[in-house]
């Protein structure tokens, strides 16, 4: 498993402040970019679907962008990171109809929440190594969901939060229009996925990927693996957390599916599917995914099936993900141009 | 100075290391030889925190260490490599060390700026010419041969600046030839860095050509320990472990 | 919560044999489906996150052939047979690809074949809730014991799940196979440089873990209804077991399996909604304490 190392290729040869900081300029100039096209797609298009399309892969693209940082740069298999999707949904959406507080209060209120929550859970969690580590999570994801279904009179059981969630206007964004959902959904993803990269490409970053290839001999050059494994599980629920809260902004509801394991499962699928060498790649794999469930429901009720077929012929044919397969034929284009 | 003090562990029943009791003064280098399963890799990880003594001390400058983490001992000064190299497979060679020069400075959890930092330049760069590995920088660690994923290990534990370096087996898995090369690089290392060596090796002909001090340890306990000299006249360590062709070889 | 329930309960002997009763039906069963779930753990270092399945089609199997022949005895059969067969094509065909891969590779393989088989059943059986019905032969009085209620078939499905565990145990411990199995489990190189062919032994510890939990789900079908799907909860509890008991161990699957089904029964009574999350606590309790489980190896 080789790091993006095209890019670095270039700038490792010239260790200075300005290469590293013109890493960064240009992520904040590919951001910009990437929120200008979307901004103005609505522009372009008057379809209601596209840019819920759009919303739902902001929620989903977060969620598993964020398992990414935890499966692909530090090795710890998650198999409850759905978890803190469906805390966020939850948690805004009774900050949100309990106290009558304002979007962006119910936002940092929920983010808290998820800090505690996570800290707790990740504390136990990250001890264990590997299958168990997996487990531990998934446990952990199945005891969220069942206290869900079980808290009644707080969650609404298996019917999920209704009634709507209100959607206050604050600093003249009015989150019941639908565009302006659509351009705040936007913003939240591009943030999301441009702190997401920071933290990838800092030092932590690099910290993360030493514990994924050889934790053992991390802790002997002075890190403390436990330590920077709970950073970044309870960092990672917290990206999760606001996929979590777009969703439920967008349902107006929160629903025990989303913090069933199920979710965990296809956010392993979709790094999978994208690949997770590549720090796009879950966002690639999010889109495939999300355009291959819409099509599939649509032709078949059997959507199972063919899922699955899609799943095999990644695990078993070709072994890695999408963005994997596009960076390593771009590599060998490179090496060849270069002789 | 580090000094071993009492230092005893046993896996059930079976003594590994028995009441070893060491001084390594500033600067030396020592080689430590014994049979296998003498315990002198369990040593290692004593001294390193790998495993927790049962008792006695370890102090560094009069600091002790025993029963502390892998990480506090590694910030205390003593640095290690591997019998078999323990490298980080997916990291260039560059960025291994900048991120170890990271950690050192304690700037391992730094999210706000962008790797690699600047002020960790030169350490790394240093670690890298040292070792014969600059030109090999761009190179991922996994794809480097065994000999240099070896002198990775070893750039590994000097990038942190330690007092003490402890080699497990350095030249392990090597030919001859590149035995003494890896012997003469580490000798080098030692004279120009003016730090506390300390190595397992079982080469007997590179331990008594290079190493100014002796240790020998066997199940467990310090058979003997002094100058080439002194060793290869002791009757125990002839008894038990050089035999007879090593003493005729002597006189 | 209802803890005056649970009490309650605890202070009536008919109660209490009840409930035992059907924790331990609970528990034979999970200890059916977690056994192969070790078993295949312990030699082939593989995670079956498929493993449910089997035991749904074990249960539509003994269902089918309980229709068509009345069988009740032949419909086991088939139930136990046509899953191992399953578990070996599973096993040949597609979990040999990806040994030596990630555990992410493993697992997705798995969750694969968990979305596909649901929608087999679902295209053959149908979507909707199905029953085999309660055979002729065990409709007869329940027993009484201590005040207790005890429907005979109960007694039936504990006899032969523990019928199997200890011909399982036994096999293991004792014949030829059984000591191939547990070498292949501890150094699968050696097995290979012996000249035994391992691709037959993890088939064959495949189609035997199949075999075991479509044998439970062909015991469940009388007593519960069936469903595309039916196979995850099953499928968690065992992982719950498993990791309770210690991955790779025989005994730990039996203990953790009752264990687990005590814990149903009687939470069910005291916290009739957070009866799951029982589970969940106690698997977090045990791991925390014990990582590698009640019965597992220390991880060294």
């Amino acid at each position: 498993m080789s790091e993006a190392q095209a890019e670095q290729g270039a700038s490792t040869l010239n260790v200075s402040r300005t290469g590293a900081k013109s890493q960064r300029y240009r992520d904040v100039l590919i951001a910009l970019i990437a929120f200008t096209v979307l901004a103005s797609l609505p522009m372009l298009t008057s379809s209601k679907f596209l840019l819920d399309f759009v919303i739902r892969c902001s929620a989903y693209g977060l969620f598993a962008t964020s398992l990414n940082l935890l499966v692909g740069y530090t090795g710890l298999t998650s198999f409850g990171h759905g978890m803190f999707f469906g805390l966020g949904a939850y948690g805004y959406g009774l900050v949100m109809q309990k106290t009558g507080v304002s979007i962006p209060v119910a936002f940092v209120a929920t983010l808290l929440i998820t800090l505690v929550v996570a800290t707790v859970i990740g504390a136990i969690c990250v001890r264990l190594k590997e299958i168990y580590f997996a487990f531990v999570t998934l446990a952990f994801q199945m005891l969220i969901h069942s206290t869900i279904l079980s808290w009644v009179s707080l969650t609404g059981g298996d019917q999920g939060l209704r009634g709507g969630i209100p959607r206050p206007a604050f600093l003249g964004i009015d989150l019941s229009n639908h565009l302006h959902l659509y351009i705040f959904s936007c913003a939240l993803l591009v943030i999301g996925l441009l702190l997401m990269r920071q933290i990838a490409q800092s030092p932590f970053g690099y910290t993360l990927r030493m514990i994924r290839d050889n934790a053992a001999r991390a802790s002997f050059v002075g890190i403390d693996v436990y330590r920077a494994k709970l950073t970044i599980f309870v960092l990672a629920a917290l990206f999760a957390s606001v996929g979590g809260m777009i969703m439920a902004l967008f349902v107006s509801g929160a629903y025990p599916e989303f913090a069933y394991w199920t979710i965990s499962g296809e956010g392993i699928f979709i790094n999978m599917l994208g690949g997770v060498t590549t720090f796009l790649g879950p966002m690639v794999g999010t889109v495939l995914l999300l355009i291959l469930n819409d099509t599939v429901t649509r032709f078949t009720e059997y959507h199972g099936i063919v899922l699955g077929i899609v799943i095999l012929f990644f695990a078993i044919g070709l072994r890695k993900g999408l963005m994997d397969f596009a960076y390593e034929w771009y590599a060998q284009r490179r090496d060849r141009e270069r002789g | 100075m580090l000094e071993i003090c009492g230092l005893s562990k046993s896996f059930g029943g079976v003594k590994a290391t028995d009441d070893v009791t060491l001084d390594f003064a500033d600067g030396s280098l020592t080689a430590v030889i014994g049979p296998n399963g003498a315990g002198k890799s369990t040593f290692f990880n004593l001294i390193t925190g790998a495993l927790r003594p049962d008792a006695g001390q370890i102090l560094l400058d009069g600091v002790e260490l025993a029963g502390r983490s892998p990480p506090e001992i590694v910030r205390h000064g003593i640095g290690r490599a591997f019998q078999v190299a323990s490298i980080f497979p997916s990291l260039t060679v560059q960025e291994t060390m900048l991120a170890a020069v990271c950690a050192d400075q304690r700037r391992a959890s730094v999210l706000h700026r962008r790797f690699p930092l600047p002020e960790t330049r030169d350490r790394a760069e240093h670690a890298m010419e040292l070792l014969g590995l600059a030109s090999k920088r761009n190179r991922v660690a996994a794809t480097l041969s065994h000999g240099d994923q070896k002198l990775l290990d070893i750039a590994l534990a000097l990038v942190l600046d330690p007092k003490v370096l402890l080699l497990d087996e350095p030249t392990a898995g090597m030919g001859t030839e590149e035995r003494w090369r890896m012997i003469d690089k580490v000798r080098e290392l030692w004279e120009k860095q003016k730090i506390t060596v300390v190595f397992i090796e079982h080469d007997m002909d590179i331990v008594f050509k290079i190493a100014p001090k002796i240790v020998v340890l066997c199940y467990g306990r310090i058979l003997a320990s002094g100058t080439p000299d002194e060793i290869r006249r002791n009757e125990a360590v002839i008894d038990a472990y050089l035999g007879t062709e090593h003493h005729e070889a002597a006189v | 919560m209802d803890l005056d329930a649970l009490t309650g309960c605890l202070a009536s002997s008919a109660c209490l044999v009840t409930q035992t009763t059907s924790g331990l039906i609970i528990g034979m069963l999970l200890f059916l489906v977690a056994v192969g779930l070790t078993l295949i753990f312990g030699v082939l270092k593989v995670v079956n996150f498929s493993h449910g399945a089997f035991y749904m089609f074990g249960a539509y199997f003994a269902m089918t052939a309980y229709q068509l022949t009345g069988s009740f005895a032949l419909a086991m059969f088939c139930g136990a047979a046509g899953t191992a067969v399953i578990g070996l094509i599973f096993e040949r065909v597609f979990m040999s690809r990806v040994y030596g891969a990630d555990v992410l590779m493993q697992l997705l393989v798995c969750y694969a074949f968990v979305l596909i088989f649901d929608d087999v059943v679902r295209m053959i059986w149908g979507p909707e809730f199905k029953s085999m019905g309660m055979p002729a032969a065990f409709q007869v009085m329940p027993l009484f014991i201590a005040g207790g209620v005890v429907p005979p078939y109960y007694l039936l499905l504990i006899g032969v799940a523990l019928a199997a565990a200890l011909i399982l145990g036994l096999g293991l411990a004792r014949t030829r196979i059984g000591k191939v199995i547990r070498a292949a489990a501890h150094n699968p190189g050696m097995v290979s440089a012996l000249g035994i062919n391992t691709g037959l032994i993890y088939g064959g510890v495949f189609a035997l873990g199949g075999m075991l939990a479509g044998l439970a789900g062909a015991l469940a079908a009388p007593v519960r209804s069936l469903t595309p799907g039916m196979g995850f909860s099953v499928l968690i509890e065992s992982f719950i077991v498993t990791v309770i008991g210690g991955m790779g161990s025989i005994l730990g699957a039996l203990i953790g399996a009752l264990l687990i089904g005590l814990i149903r029964s009687f939470g069910s009574l005291g916290f009739p909604l957070f009866t799951e999350g029982l589970m969940y606590l106690f698997m977090v309790i045990v791991l925390v304490s014990r990582p590698s489980g009640l019965f597992g190896k220390e991880v060294a």
